[in-house]
């Protein structure tokens, strides 16, 4: 019974929950002083994919340290799962992958992963086989004995969702995991993220190529300079209600004015008229994914 | 900054605190240990912060660089640079007290060689009147005496500096009584010869101090080591007894030795 | 609430983690290296030879070379090993899992210490086997100098070699405490070496005040002092003659006064490093 009081209580705590957060960075000039974040108030359910959007210098990294307690923030509060950020506890079913991060170089990928595996807690008979699991899962099992300080930027993206994923957490941040890798990379990234959606995990992840991660994310936030300018589910957001689009094969000039005229006699209006174009990304996609196979 | 002012006074305060409480921790195990590095003790506060300064910078260093210091003395030796040698002689010493070698050494260049090279520089033994000869000596003498003096705020028990020091008033000086002071005082440290305190007895009769000097040999008898060349010979005794004939004292109060 | 309690099982792997980066980044092998040139090249660096004296002076350079690349090492290593964890961003990681900074702070210090551990260790076991060999070749030369037999107490070494680690444990907490605040790598290395010569001079300081006599000198002055401890407190064991061993309670009042420094300098570390911006 208290463990379904408890299941049900936890459905209601959010996973994240940042209420009136502000950062504030003494420049280095006399008294002047930057305001990184600026009264945000944000919160992720359980379950969510939530993609936090903005231009580069917006804020986001500041508002994932101080969710995460590596920041002071200067008025305001967050916490993960209900518990403050301030305290340990808020980071025991946290994985964080950095913005472009950078691991111990004198370590070897599964040496590194066993690492902040134990710090986290984990050991006994089942660590090694997690360990190679979550390797395989990022696809470094190749490269598993390798340096890291050896490794390309996109491995060092990988081993670094290994090492956030090795615990298996219920909330699993990433700060900019598309920024510089590859589009295989990135649809890689993507299927994961959808992956661990499916298992009931909620995602925060963030980015300044807004467009790249509107296909995973459920709902979105988007800061500028600081401040949340726009909130809400993705559908709502993109998607145009009073808009349909039609794809039909290549129509003759004749026959395109005979749809306009049929068009015309029920009051519609024909608004654009375009040759749909694939996006390169997938073409690549496409072609290294053959040749892969 | 105010937080910052805020966090450095406190690391400050406990830090103080925590050392006084420390100090009172360690302080049998500091004196003990000051005691038997007498550059810590010295008291003339300029000497000290000099060794305080070399003890941080070269720590156990001290002996190699004074070791290096040592050789280039030899070579400025070889090339009769008396500045130079009088210069590394101190500086050798200042760098590393602690070997007796260094002072020792050092004080013979002083009082015995450097006399040799001011006369020789001043136009040579025939030249230079012996009035003047005589002054550059015992300035050379006095010299070396106030570098066993220093040697001996870092060596108070060393029988060597005392019979170093001896030797000097005794030859330099010609000084029989102060010489014979230091040979007793050598006798009095740890581990002297025992021909320092039968130096000192010699010394009282050259001086005329013959009923002194017999007492002296008299007490001294019983503890004269053997010989291990001639463990019959008894030179004390031999001494006794012609100082018995100089003073004409009867046989019947004549010393008789224990065994 | 599920609480995470200090760990010292994460502590400890922090520190191995050090460690092991220590090793795998030649830091450690460099200056160990240049200390074992010294003392193997010791022998040849004493161009005349006087007996059991000379035995003295190989220690004195083996000591030397100990104290001297020793605290270039715990200075360098700390703030190396300190730093590497922030500027490449390895912190931000760590410290996003379920750490305590506490445990960070001494996962470093144990890390560090470890290090010199080996290192005096290393050092020591040279010193002793120089020593031996140097006192057999001149117990041949000069059989009569050594008519009692040897001349070296190897326990007084290893005393030597145990004040010189108690010494530069302070020294790397006290260099821990700097990182903890300092923004840059340099300014720790630089504050740490100017924290190294103050310590040697500390007791001079200490002198002073005891002597000027007022209360106020003796207090305010004499705790400022107190701010760096006295290093020359670990030259405690200055002599290869076993007579000069000082009492175990002595040994283990300087173990305590290291300890009390290394614990109270961490303890601060952790304090400034407490709210820092990773
Ligand atoms: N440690 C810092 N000190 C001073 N300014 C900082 C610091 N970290 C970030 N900033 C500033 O805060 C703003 C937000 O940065 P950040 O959160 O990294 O943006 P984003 O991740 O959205 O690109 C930027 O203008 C950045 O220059
Ligand atoms: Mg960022």
């Amino acid at each position: 019974m208290s463990a379904n009081v408890s299941s049900k209580l936890s459905a209601a705590v959010p996973a994240v929950e940042i209420r009136g957060l502000v950062k504030d960075f003494s420049s280095g000039l006399r008294g002047l002083k930057l305001r990184a974040v600026d009264h945000l108030t944000l919160r992720v359910e359980a379950g969510q994919v939530y993609g936090l959007l903005g231009p580069n210098g917006s804020g986001k990294s500041t508002t994932i340290k101080a969710l995460l307690g590596l920041l002071e923030p200067t008025a305001g509060e967050c916490a993960i799962f209900g518990v403050p950020s301030g305290r340990v506890e808020a980071r025991r079913e946290v994985g964080y992958l950095p913005e472009s991060p950078y691991f111990y170089r004198h370590l070897s990928g599964r040496e590194l992963v066993r690492f902040y595996a134990r710090m986290c807690g984990m050991g006994g008979a089942t660590l090694e086989s997690r360990i190679d699991e979550v390797l395989a899962l990022v696809g470094l099992t190749a490269a598993a004995d390798r340096r890291v300080g050896t490794y390309s930027k996109g491995m060092l993206q990988r081993i670094g969702l290994a090492q956030a994923l090795v615990h298996d957490p219920r909330l699993l941040i990433l700060d900019e995991p598309t920024a510089g890798v590859d589009p295989l990379g990135t649809a890689a990234i993507t299927e994961l993220i959808l992956q661990l959606k499916a298992r009931g995990k909620t995602v925060l992840i963030t980015s300044h190529l807004l467009g790249q991660i509107e296909d995973v994310c459920d709902r979105v936030a988007i800061l500028d300079r600081g401040k949340l300018i726009l909130e809400g589910a993705v559908s709502d957001l993109v998607g145009r209600a009073d808009r349909q689009a039609l794809v039909v094969e290549a129509l003759p000039e004749n026959e395109l004015a005979e749809l306009r005229a049929w068009l015309a006699a029920r009051g519609r209006k024909l608004e654009t008229v375009e040759t749909p174009r694939t996006r390169l990304d997938r073409i690549f996609l496409e072609r290294v994914g053959k040749k892969d196979a | 900054m105010r937080a910052g002012l805020r966090t450095t006074v406190f690391v400050i305060a406990s830090l103080a605190v925590a050392g006084m409480l420390l100090n009172r921790v360690a302080a049998p195990a500091w004196s003990a240990a000051r005691e038997k590095q007498p550059a810590l003790k010295l008291d003339s506060s300029m000497t000290a912060a000099g060794q305080g300064v070399t003890l941080a910078l070269l720590g156990g260093f001290r002996a190699l660089v004074a070791d290096a210091a040592w050789m280039r003395m030899f070579a400025r030796w070889e090339a009769r640079d008396l500045p130079g040698v009088e210069t590394l002689i101190h500086v050798v010493s200042a760098i590393d007290p602690r070997p007796a070698y260094f002072w020792m050494n050092g004080a013979r260049i002083v009082a015995y060689d450097l006399p040799v090279w001011r006369i020789e520089a001043a136009g040579g033994f025939e030249a230079v009147t012996k009035p003047v000869q005589e002054r550059i000596r015992r300035e050379q003498a006095q010299q070396a005496l106030r570098h066993i003096e220093a040697a001996m705020a870092f060596h108070p028990a060393s029988a060597d500096l005392w019979i170093e020091r001896g030797s000097i008033e005794l030859n330099k000086l010609g000084d029989l009584a102060a010489a014979a002071e230091s040979f007793r005082r050598a006798w009095e440290q740890p581990h002297a010869p025992f021909y320092a305190a039968r130096l000192h007895g010699e010394l009282l009769r050259r001086q005329g101090k013959k009923t002194e000097a017999l007492a002296w040999l008299i007490q001294l008898h019983p503890l004269q080591p053997p010989d291990p060349e001639e463990p019959k010979a008894d030179v004390v005794l031999a001494r006794i007894r012609a100082l018995e004939r100089d003073l004409g004292v009867p046989p019947a109060r004549a010393f008789q030795p224990a065994r | 609430m599920n609480t995470v309690p200090f760990s010292l099982r994460r502590a400890l792997l922090i520190a191995q983690n050090t460690l092991l980066e220590a090793a795998r980044q030649k830091l450690l092998l460099f200056f160990l290296l240049l200390a074992l040139g010294l003392v193997v090249g010791a022998r040849w660096l004493r161009d005349f030879s006087f007996g059991a004296p000379e035995l003295k002076f190989l220690a004195d350079c083996g000591f030397g070379a100990m104290a001297f690349f020793g605290a270039a090492l715990a200075i360098a290593a700390t703030a190396q090993l300190f730093f590497s964890e922030i500027e490449n961003r390895t912190a931000l990681t760590l410290l996003a899992k379920p750490v305590w900074r506490a445990e960070f702070i001494l996962g470093k210090f144990l890390g560090v210490v470890a290090v010199a551990a080996f290192f005096c260790a290393l050092l020591t076991l040279l010193l002793m086997a120089v020593l031996r060999w140097r006192e057999g070749e001149l117990m041949r030369e000069f059989p009569e100098a050594f008519a009692q037999g040897g001349v070296v107490s190897y326990g007084m070494v290893a005393l030597g070699g145990l004040l010189q680690w108690l010494k530069l444990a302070v020294l790397v907490a006290l260099s821990l405490l700097v990182a903890s605040f300092a923004q840059t790598q340099l300014f720790t290395i630089v504050t740490g070496f100017f924290v190294f010569v103050i310590c040697h001079l500390q007791y001079l300081a200490q002198d002073a005040y005891t002597r000027a006599g007022s209360w106020f000198a003796q207090n305010v002055g004499g705790g400022l002092a107190s701010v760096f401890p006295n290093f020359q407190l670990f030259a405690l064991a200055d002599s290869l003659n076993a007579a000069d061993a000082p009492p175990t309670a002595h040994v283990v009042r300087v173990a305590l006064y290291a300890a009390g420094y290394c614990a109270v300098a961490c303890a601060l570390a952790v304090y400034c490093f407490r709210k820092r911006e990773i």
